[in-house]
């Protein structure tokens, strides 16, 4: 940001008497707004495309009434949550009820600070950028907790631990699952990760290709991060059936509303995540970006992530849809006795890959083969 | 549990995933697969012998109180007066809707057919009252009346054209029936008179025909 905000002086020479910091932060809350536009239209949408793949799925048709086709439907679900009564239960703790869907919206909401949009469109190409994310989605199991807590409600109650038990166990196959791609690129940072992906290998430059137990690892870490996201096969915190709404059932209006858009940005994280670690993020196939004009190599490469991104959240709806919700134990014994025996075995895998072969992958090496 | 169950589980947890998924990718993309009618607009079609609303055609009803008996929950009640040609006149027949099963016995019991079922079956309303259909639309007061005064010209005219009828006899048949001749025309007027009145009686039906 620093380094743009001084472009942006030279470029424009009224800035020069600005002080830097204020160009700088000018900067940042505009890099801001335009994430947040971007993240709030994804779960405008999102919830549309939900309900209508819903709809394919159970053999119905789905919203179609607002707008042609229905496709208004989402700005007259947004408009109903921000007028309704904000209700707040006279046994409530105020304070912490008031509170958690702040924790909960901007755990996911900073998560999207180091999605790699393009080859430059990231708002902070973090060093520690796949640890920050694991870190800051953290603050939902908070914020989940809390609303639970504060709502004084038997069900949010049990909704929050159950959300506070699942998030925690489902953190640890999810970073050992995302540490291959890390391993490979020998960077956390989520550029550096996209960047070990291109090449001239195409597809096959995946981290997905590389070799047996990447491939494996991507399918592990889409499973727990599904689960860690409390999306629909592992929605326990919010079963509709047994606990009416889990820790959201107190909560009305807009804050619900923070709730909602909270599990969608969430959903578009994991999204981001897998494509940016495992599918090539931005990388357009046997070709270098960078070597475009700014602009263009910038769009090309947002629509190759969007594509892919959206594409994952697509079958995220589609596995949403498929699976039955799974049993309390039954969460947890897949965490701990398959999940995170099989991503420590994954890891030491591709740890000894890395070692054996001096960190080539398959299509690498079979590409070598052929000069 | 063994190494092999463990592995087992995987391998079965994947297969089932894919199965179920593959099913729903089915229904996802096959527009076939739709089921909903999306009913304002489009409607099914209905099946022959459907039992909707029911409809009586009051101008072939006979008012022979069959639907009325037969009626399982006691939802059709008709009234009706003996009309001047000896048949029952109806003065009000109201079927309450809402009340009624579709069980479809008074079509069946219909000797003439004018109970019907129709295909309706949409109907809304507020009050309770408004799911009772009327199909006479007159008051059941006024066609009894009409009717009493029907009956009574008719009986007028038929004691005038007996009386006539009394004071030709003796004149003209003589020739007549011999056996016939023995009662003389006011005795006939008389008889002809005490024949009509309980016949065509203003008095309205009998007791049972108006319950209900």
């Amino acid at each position: 940001m620093e380094a743009l905000a001084l472009s942006l002086v030279h470029a424009v020479p009224p800035l020069a008497g600005v002080p830097l910091w204020t160009v700088t932060l000018l900067l940042m809350v505009v890099a801001a707004a335009v994430i947040l536009v971007f993240a709030l239209t994804f779960e405008g949408v999102g919830s549309l495309v939900l309900r209508k793949v819903a709809g394919d799925i159970q053999a119905r048709i789905g919203p179609n009434r607002v707008g042609p086709n229905g496709i208004l439907q989402f700005l007259a679900d947004g408009v109903k949550l921000v007028l309704k009564e904000d209700i707040i239960p006279a046994n409530a703790d105020r304070l912490l009820f008031k509170l958690a869907p702040y924790f909960v919206f901007v755990g996911s909401f900073a998560a999207f600070v180091v999605v790699p949009f393009g080859v430059g469109l990231i708002a902070a190409d973090l060093n520690i950028g796949i640890y920050y994310v694991m870190a800051v989605t953290s603050l939902v199991v908070i914020g989940v907790l809390l609303a639970g807590w504060a709502s004084n409600n038997k069900w949010a109650l049990l909704g929050g631990m159950r959300a506070a038990a699942q998030i925690v166990s489902y953190e640890i196959p999810v970073g050992m699952a995302l540490i291959p791609a890390v391993l490979i690129a020998g960077s956390l940072s989520l550029q550096d990760i996209v960047r070990s992906q291109g090449g001239l290998l195409g597809i096959f430059g995946w981290n997905l290709f590389h070799n047996p137990f990447t491939f494996f690892s991507f399918f592990l870490y889409f499973t727990a991060a599904q689960a860690e996201t409390n999306q629909t096969p592992f929605d326990l915190p919010e079963a509709e059936s047994e606990l009416v709404s889990g820790y959201n059932v107190e909560y009305s209006g807009i804050r619900f509303g923070l709730f909602f858009l909270a599990e969608f940005g969430d959903m578009f994280i994991v999204a981001a995540l897998s494509t940016a670690c495992f599918l090539g993020g931005w990388n357009v196939p046997f070709f270098h970006v960078g070597t475009l004009p700014w602009i263009w190599g910038n769009l090309l490469s947002l629509g190759v992530f969007l594509t892919k991104a959206f594409a994952m959240v697509l079958i995220m709806m589609w596995v949403r849809w498929t699976l039955p919700r799974l049993r309390v134990d039954q969460l947890m014994r897949m965490a701990w006795k398959y999940l995170v025996p099989l991503t420590f075995v994954n890891l030491l895998g591709v740890s000894l890959w890395l070692l054996v072969f001096r960190g080539k992958g398959i299509p690498g090496m079979i590409a070598s083969l052929f000069g | 549990m063994g190494l092999k169950a463990y592995l087992n589980d995987i391998v079965e947890a994947v297969v089932t995933t894919a199965k179920g998924m593959r099913i729903t990718a089915r229904y996802g993309v096959d527009p076939r697969e739709e089921v909903t009618l999306q009913y304002p607009e489009e409607r099914w079609e209905i099946p022959q012998g459907y039992r909707g609303f029911l409809h009586n055609d009051i101008k072939t009803c006979t008012a022979c109180n069959m639907c009325v008996k037969v009626c399982p929950v006691d939802c059709i009640s008709l009234e009706s007066v003996r009309g001047a040609d000896k048949k029952m006149v109806l003065c009000s027949y109201d079927i309450n809707i809402g009340r009624c099963m579709y069980c479809g016995l008074c079509v069946e019991v219909c000797p003439v057919n004018s109970l019907m079922h129709t295909p309706g079956y949409e109907m809304a309303s507020v009050t309770r009252g408004e799911l009772i259909l009327h199909f006479i639309t007159e008051d059941a007061a006024e066609i009894k009346a009409r009717v009493a005064r029907q009956v009574a010209e008719a009986a007028a005219k038929a004691a005038a054209l007996a009386a006539i009828k009394a004071v030709e006899v003796p004149s003209s048949g003589t020739a007549g029936p011999p056996a016939a001749g023995t009662p003389k025309p006011a005795e006939a007027q008389a008889a002809a008179k005490a024949a009509e009145v309980p016949s065509s009686g203003t008095e309205p039906t009998p007791a049972p025909e108006k319950k209900g």
